[in-house]
């Protein structure tokens, strides 16, 4: 029976092989279904499939270069560089996006918002890490680390930051770094994030300085472990830039300048090197490293007292009696007055309606020039100024480099102001320039460079700020020697003279009394230049300037100093200038202290 | 009995069944030397090697028994068998939260594996017996309840997948046997509602991954992981596949159970679409052939046993290429003789066996 059921025949009349058939048949279909299943996945999918394996298998991990270092003349470092963590997103790792934002907002406290703003203006399948925030805590780092399976495509870097020795030393000099800015991103220098200079040295040398960021692509496996490096690139550090600035000068200009707003500027007499440059108030370079909010900026951006300002290159003040250097020598040379002529030196001086006032209530009776120049005698300058007359004053400003740019390297430097040579003269105006006041800007750095021809009889130089720059394996890329770029062309004798009565108003019973150093023969001029007409410098109305060199015999470094609203030029300027001096030509000075 | 080994049984040797089942072995040593070359990877090869040689033993065991004798046998296998099975609950080792396996001095074995043979042998000889008709209910009752016993005990232990794979070998068999199709409808209809019992039967896991293939990327992390990496494997193998060196998803271990259960993939990234049809045709091939053997068979128990075997094989194919390929939920079912793993090698060799010994003494 059994044997019938199963029993032989062709398939049709057996049901057993019919249903044999039906069972090859079957399984043949499931086989068809994997095979199209399998087309599916490999031929049609295929392409996306294995992007999203490359994807499982590669991380990106980049390296930022170190910012070259910046040294001074004797090879200290200005700014180094330390490592910082640095929080940064992969767009094409975050696979719920908004998930991940959220979690991440919430865990380090940055506005939402904000996340959102940086991602959206980078593609969603981006590799390169967008870096989201500088300077984590290592508390901010621990946590980041510990919920780093809920936060795919967040990742924790180090790179290189910014380290001042101090924060305020030569802030404007240096300039500050800052992520850069929408505007340089466009301009094509710069990647987003990378960090840029934004002013000073750091700025000007930025492309030197960068260098170029390197990385490395990993494999890893499924629990994020690097199994190996797929490429790697080196980051190429940034150039390493020696200055001509002296740190220890810099720091002595910076405690004698102390709070007093103004600025300084200390040239190197024979070479036009500036040893130190510094503008009061100054801000903290590494404010602007790590997250700065707007408030914050605006804050500093608002301050009165202006801290971003570089004012030894970017104010313009009235040069006051400084000026009376021009004016002699323009009446010398002209031969307008002799050494030997004396003028009056009256309390006042009568033009027309008009009263002119010298600075003191003494009358001095009739002085030479020489002394006119020690006491800064403002009535005997008036007739002087007369004399000479607007034209040849302006002309001669401009010889001593007035009313140009210094040609220094940083960034919005100012021209000052000097009236046109054939501008209408009035009389009343003549008399106000004779002294430095009228129509007469300058700032301190062209001051400086003023009287670094009169201590070298004649030579303008170019303020040099960088020596050379030198690749990280000390392949040099740039050199710059020191330079002139303009001549003062005066008699020997006019220098002579000039020379003299600015050691006499140190040393000699003159307004700069306050700079005078032992063991030392300082050299210069004080000025006091008014705000307003007929202004009380004693009420702390004016500002104070005093611009000198030393040694007398033998200039080696020209100081000029500007306290903003400090008065009288020899009471707030000359003492500042002194210690400065003083820290300068340390060893001289306190040999002449112990000697006696 | 195994040593007067008769001449006309060695002239039928289904040789080229054999070769095919040898070369999938092969590639299955390959794809394991491959996923970590080196000392750690051929430990790995040197054992499943050693298993070969186990189960090609097994192999000739069985094939030189004769396979009637075996079926009446059977009902002290199934006993020994269920023995087995119940004894896990004592003895049992457990591994990632399963008791699949019994420790035998060096070596482990899942009862589970061995018990799918037993259940062939037996179920076939319960339809064949002088007593039984399969037309009549008392056998369907009596076939039903050789599988309801061991599909509960095998899905508490919990091993969900060895326990369905039963399925497909019980309806095959009960087909083949010429149940009437209306009877098998309603074994079906009985079957589906049980499934209600069935759910509160699993453990979570198991639930969860039914869900997850309903919906994968309820949790792309955890229970669907295993499933996107492994469609991300075999589809960036694309038409050519990526060689050994570059199957980064399988080598680099984001591939989860790769020598085991998802081999398959490893196999497909490494060679591709022409790769894995190559290896689809030799499974096609050997459960046509076991076909043609229950086919040519000249009597009912022949017939029922190479169909049974073949079913199991083809079932156990599909449903893991399936599950590899996302079309299947993940159950746990190796792939018979690529994926890695002693017991499901020697009980396949063995199930060839039977397949040759049906084959041998076709016209006997």
């Amino acid at each position: 029976m059994a044997l019938r059921r199963f029993g032989g025949g062709g398939p049709r009349r057996d049901p057993f092989a019919r249903r044999l058939l039906f069972l090859t048949v079957g399984m043949l279909a499931g086989f068809l279904v994997l095979l199209g299943q399998l087309w599916y996945l490999q031929v049609l999918e295929g392409a996306r499939l294995r992007d999203l394996s490359e994807r499982n298998r590669i991380r990106v991990r980049p390296a930022a270069a170190p910012r070259g270092i910046l040294f001074d003349r004797n090879g200290l470092a200005l700014v180094d560089n330390r490592p910082a963590f640095t929080l940064s997103l992969i767009p094409r790792e975050m696979d719920n996006r908004d998930a991940v934002l959220a979690r991440l907002s919430v865990l380090l406290r940055i506005p939402l918002g904000e996340l959102q703003e940086s991602l959206a203006r980078v593609p969603p399948d981006s590799f390169m890490p967008v870096r989201m925030r500088r300077g984590l805590t290592m508390e901010e780092v621990a946590k980041v680390e510990e919920w780093k399976l809920e936060l795919p495509g967040v990742v924790v870097e180090v790179e290189p930051q910014r380290v001042y020795p101090s924060p305020r030393l030569g802030a404007h000099l240096l300039g500050y770094v800052r992520e850069a800015s929408e505007e340089q991103v466009r301009q094509g220098r710069h990647r987003r994030g990378d960090m840029a200079g934004q002013s000073g040295l750091e700025r000007l040398l930025d492309e030197y300085l960068h260098g170029r960021d390197g990385g490395e692509e990993i494999e890893v496996d499924a629990t994020g472990r690097p199994v190996r490096v797929v490429r790697r690139q080196e980051p190429r550090p940034g150039a390493h830039v020696v200055t001509t600035l002296d740190r220890r000068i810099q720091e002595v200009v910076e405690r004698a300048m102390g709070n007093h707003p103004g600025a300084v500027v200390v040239l190197d007499a024979r070479s036009g090197d500036i040893l130190a440059l510094s503008s009061s108030p100054a801000f903290e370079l590494d404010y602007f490293t790590g997250p700065l909010g707007r408030e914050a900026w605006l804050r500093l951006v608002r301050d009165p007292q202006a801290p971003l300002l570089n004012r030894a290159i970017q104010s313009q003040y009235a040069p006051g009696s400084v000026f009376k250097i021009v004016v002699a020598a323009a009446a010398l040379q002209e031969a307008t007055i002799t050494p030997f002529d004396r003028l009056r030196c009256a309390p006042t001086f009568q033009l027309g309606r008009r009263t002119f006032k010298n600075w003191d209530d003494t009358d001095w009776g009739e002085l030479d020039l020489y002394h006119a120049m020690v006491r800064s005698c403002n009535t005997y300058f008036y007739q002087l100024g007369l004399k000479v007359g607007l034209e040849p004053i302006a002309l001669y400003a401009r010889a001593f480099g007035l009313g140009t740019p210094t040609g220094i390297a940083l960034a919005g430097e100012k021209a000052g102001l000097v009236p046109a040579p054939r501008s209408r003269s009035r009389a009343g105006d003549t008399v106000n320039v004779s002294i430095g006041q009228g129509p007469l800007l300058v700032t301190p750095l062209q001051v400086a460079r003023m009287m670094g021809a009169v201590a070298t009889g004649g030579i303008l130089w170019k303020p040099r700020l960088v020596q050379r720059v030198e690749a990280a394996d000390g392949r040099p890329l740039y050199s710059e020697p020191s330079q002139m770029n303009g001549y003062v062309d005066l008699s020997p004798a006019v220098w002579a003279f000039l020379q003299r009565s600015l050691w006499g108003v140190v040393n000699d019973g003159g307004t700069g009394a306050a700079a005078r150093l032992p063991g030392l023969d300082v050299a210069g001029k004080t000025g006091t230049a008014q705000l307003i007409t007929n202004s009380d410098a004693r009420r702390g109305q004016d500002h104070a300037w005093f611009a000198g060199y030393a040694p007398a015999q033998d200039p080696q470094v020209v100081v000029v100093v500007l306290v903003e609203r400090g008065g009288r030029g020899g009471q707030a300027a000359a003492p500042i200038a002194r210690q400065i001096l003083q820290g300068i030509f340390l060893e001289r000075v306190a040999a002449a202290a112990l000697g006696g | 009995m195994m040593f007067k080994v008769d001449r006309r049984l060695l002239q039928n040797v289904d040789w080229l069944l054999l070769a095919t089942a040898l070369a999938l072995v092969a590639l299955s040593l390959v794809t394991l030397w491959s996923l970590s070359p080196g000392r750690h990877g051929s430990g790995v090869v040197w054992r499943q090697l050693s298993w070969l040689g186990l189960g090609l033993l097994a192999l000739v065991a069985v094939a030189g028994v004769d396979y009637r004798t075996l079926a009446r046998m059977s009902p002290a296998f199934y006993v020994a068998g269920l023995a087995l099975l119940l004894s896990l609950y004592v003895f049992g080792r457990t591994v990632s939260g399963a008791r699949r396996w019994l420790p035998l001095g060096p070596v482990t074995l899942q009862p589970a594996e061995l018990f799918k043979l037993i259940f062939i042998v037996t179920l076939a000889w319960a339809l064949t017996a002088r007593w039984a008709n399969p037309r009549a209910r008392a056998t369907l009752a009596a076939a039903l309840g050789l599988l309801v016993v061991p599909f509960v005990l095998v899905v508490r232990q919990p091993d969900l997948g060895t326990a369905l794979v039963l399925l497909p070998v019980f309806f095959a068999l009960l087909f083949g046997a010429g149940v009437r199709l209306r009877e098998l409808g309603w074994l079906g209809l009985v079957g589906l509602a049980g499934t209600p019992l069935a759910w509160l039967m699993l453990r979570d896991y198991q639930r969860e991954r039914l869900l997850v293939f309903l919906d994968p990327f309820r949790d792309p992390l955890g229970s669907a992981y295993n499933v996107i990496q492994s469609k991300i494997a075999i589809g960036s193998g694309q038409l050519l596949g990526k060689g050994i060196a570059g199957a980064t998803q399988s080598r680099l271990a984001f591939l989860p159970e790769r020598h085991t259960d998802f081999i398959f993939a490893v196999f497909a990234e490494m060679w591709g679409f022409v790769g894995a049809l190559l290896l689809l045709v030799v499974y096609a091939f050997l459960i046509l052939r076991g076909f043609e053997i229950a086919g040519a068979a000249r009597e009912p128990l022949g017939r029922l046993l190479a169909l049974g075997v073949t079913a199991l094989l083809g079932a156990q194919t599909l449903i893991n290429m399936g599950m590899v390929m996302g079309l299947l939920p993940i159950v746990g079912i190796p792939l018979p003789l690529m994926s890695y793993g002693g017991s499901s090698l020697v009980v396949t060799l063995m199930a060839l066996g039977l397949l040759l010994s049906v084959r041998m003494r076709q016209s006997l």
